[in-house]
């Protein structure tokens, strides 16, 4: 599902954020990115979403070699990844239902497609009685699982997780882990950095762990150190 | 639907926001095309002046009634054959008539009092060079049949002069206030984006296209430029009415821009203000939209 064969990011100011790394994902995994901050974590999301391009090597996502791939087709690879924040980025104007609505009518989705599925996985992430509440009504927690339905709702083949519970309280983290493994089990695979260490020590998922940018461990049903 | 009401509703709520900013682009659209339409208009005026006046012809060789066709073939030979001239046509009473007639068609009182048989016959000569006009008089001069030659360059000359300068100065005011409008639009353009760079930022991120993306913003610039524009014509229409319609009765002689003739310039105006929404807008949004 991701590939990355000696890929290596430099920035123009000279730092290099990623070096030499190789990964393969496979269809269906759940991945931990782990490392200390500056480690490379969010360059490596960055990448696989094209809005940065690799200095060097290769880059395979959801079967697209992402050099290859011109300005006007990245929106549809984006359409094939969901992508969850630290900061939830959702939009204050609007409500929970027209946050998770937006995201499939701005890739033009008919309506009675939006009506069936915002509903529907409103109700997957637990929030089928919040439909009209403005994020400013909701929780961190409550946040972050719009954040997820807006992710998830045109069912991508990879959700990328960048520091998801950087933001909650260690029981809400829990919750949010739970719905991550959640949409997991359906088949997305899942990549999410974190340095939050409890969560990946509980989960025993697959852990990568980047230190100044290279790969220093990979290791399945691992550890955070 | 969906997707039109959810531009349809990113659009509006764009115009809204910037309110006061939408109006400062309004408004300067409005005043550049509203001098964009008086030049297209003064220029039509003057051409219909000259058209009257000399009927697009530098020379006019009028001709004693009746008409000798004889003598018609020999003026128009020696003409043709002298270097200068460039064409001559023969235009008969009829044809002079008819001309009249087409011209001062608004003015139905001037038609109907004017006897055809009072215009004459002429011969309508067109120069290479009109300073060349002594030539073409000292061939004429004292052949028979010949009644009058007309010199009309030099009036051409001076009315060209005397509305060239009017016609060039307003077009230079309105192309300095296209630039200002759009630079205006561009502006509006920009605060909208920076006002929903969230609302991009997660439209990228979720993988709408670009179009997708620039669109509303597109049409922003659009609403604000075709709002001036209709603006500009009302207000054209309105001059038209108020300061050419009385002079119908008032002047005669003088052929006025009809109602037709603001019509015609409607498409003129329409176009210009949507180039320069369009380029604007897209100016507007720059490099603030790179992938």
């Amino acid at each position: 599902m991701i590939t990355l064969q000696h890929v290596t990011k430099t920035f123009k100011n000279g730092t290099t954020a990623l070096d030499d790394v190789s990964v393969e994902i496979d269809k269906g995994e759940f991945v931990f990115i782990v490392g200390a901050s500056g480690s490379g974590k969010s360059t490596f999301i960055r990448l696989l979403l094209k809005e940065e391009e690799a200095t060097k090597g290769d880059i395979y996502v959801a079967g697209k070699h992402l050099a290859k791939l011109t300005t006007w087709k990245v929106p549809h690879l984006r359409r094939n990844i969901g992508t969850v924040f630290q900061d939830f980025k959702l939009l204050q104007d609007k409500n929970v239902f027209e946050n998770v609505s937006f995201a499939l009518e701005v890739i033009g989705k008919p309506k009675h497609v939006i009506d069936q599925r915002v509903p529907e996985i409103l109700e997957y992430v637990g929030l089928s009685d919040k439909l009209n509440n403005f994020p400013d009504e909701l929780s961190g927690g409550e946040q972050q699982r719009v954040s997820i339905a807006r992710a998830c709702v045109n069912r991508p083949l990879v959700l990328l997780a960048d520091e998801p519970t950087g933001n909650l309280d260690p029981s809400t983290s829990v919750d949010i882990m739970r719905l991550l493994d959640k949409v997991n089990r359906i088949g997305t695979t899942v990549v999410m950095a974190t340095h939050d260490q409890a969560i990946v020590d509980a989960m025993r998922r697959r852990v990568i762990e980047l230190d100044r940018g290279a790969v220093v461990r990979d290791q399945a049903r691992g550890v955070y150190s | 639907m969906a997707r039109f009401e959810s531009l349809f509703r990113e659009t509006t709520s764009g115009l809204r926001r910037n309110g006061l900013v939408a109006f400062a682009a309004i408004s300067t659209t409005f005043v550049a095309l509203l001098l964009f339409g008086l030049a297209l208009l003064v220029s039509r005026q003057v051409s219909l002046m000259i058209e009257a006046t000399t009927g697009n012809v530098e020379v006019a060789v009028y001709l004693t009634d009746p008409v000798n066709p004889d003598t018609v073939e020999t003026l128009t030979t020696k003409l043709t054959d002298l270097p200068v001239v460039a064409n001559v046509e023969y235009e008969t009473k009829e044809e002079a008539c008819a001309r009249f007639k087409e011209l001062f068609a608004n003015q139905k009182a001037l038609v109907d009092n004017v006897d055809c048989d009072a215009l004459p016959a002429s011969l309508r000569v067109k120069l290479d060079d009109p300073e060349n006009y002594e030539q073409v008089a000292a061939v004429l001069d004292g052949q028979p049949g010949v009644n009058r030659i007309v010199d009309q360059s030099r009036f051409l000359d001076r009315l060209f002069a005397i509305t060239g300068v009017f016609r060039v100065g307003v077009l230079m005011v309105s192309i300095v206030m296209l630039v200002s409008s759009a630079v205006l639009i561009a502006n509006t353009v920009r605060m909208g984006l920076f006002a929903r760079r969230k609302e991009i930022g997660i439209m990228k991120l979720v993988g709408a296209t670009n179009w997708r993306i620039r669109f509303p913003f597109i049409i922003e610039g659009l609403v604000e430029s075709l709002i001036g524009a209709a603006a500009a014509i009302l207000f054209l229409f309105g001059m038209k009415v108020y300061f050419i319609n009385p002079l119908y009765g008032e002047i005669e002689f003088v052929p006025w821009v009809t109602n037709g003739d603001v019509i015609v310039i409607i498409p003129w105006l329409v176009a210009a203000g949507a180039i320069v929404a369009v380029l604007a807008s897209l100016v507007g949004m720059r490099r603030f939209l790179d992938v």
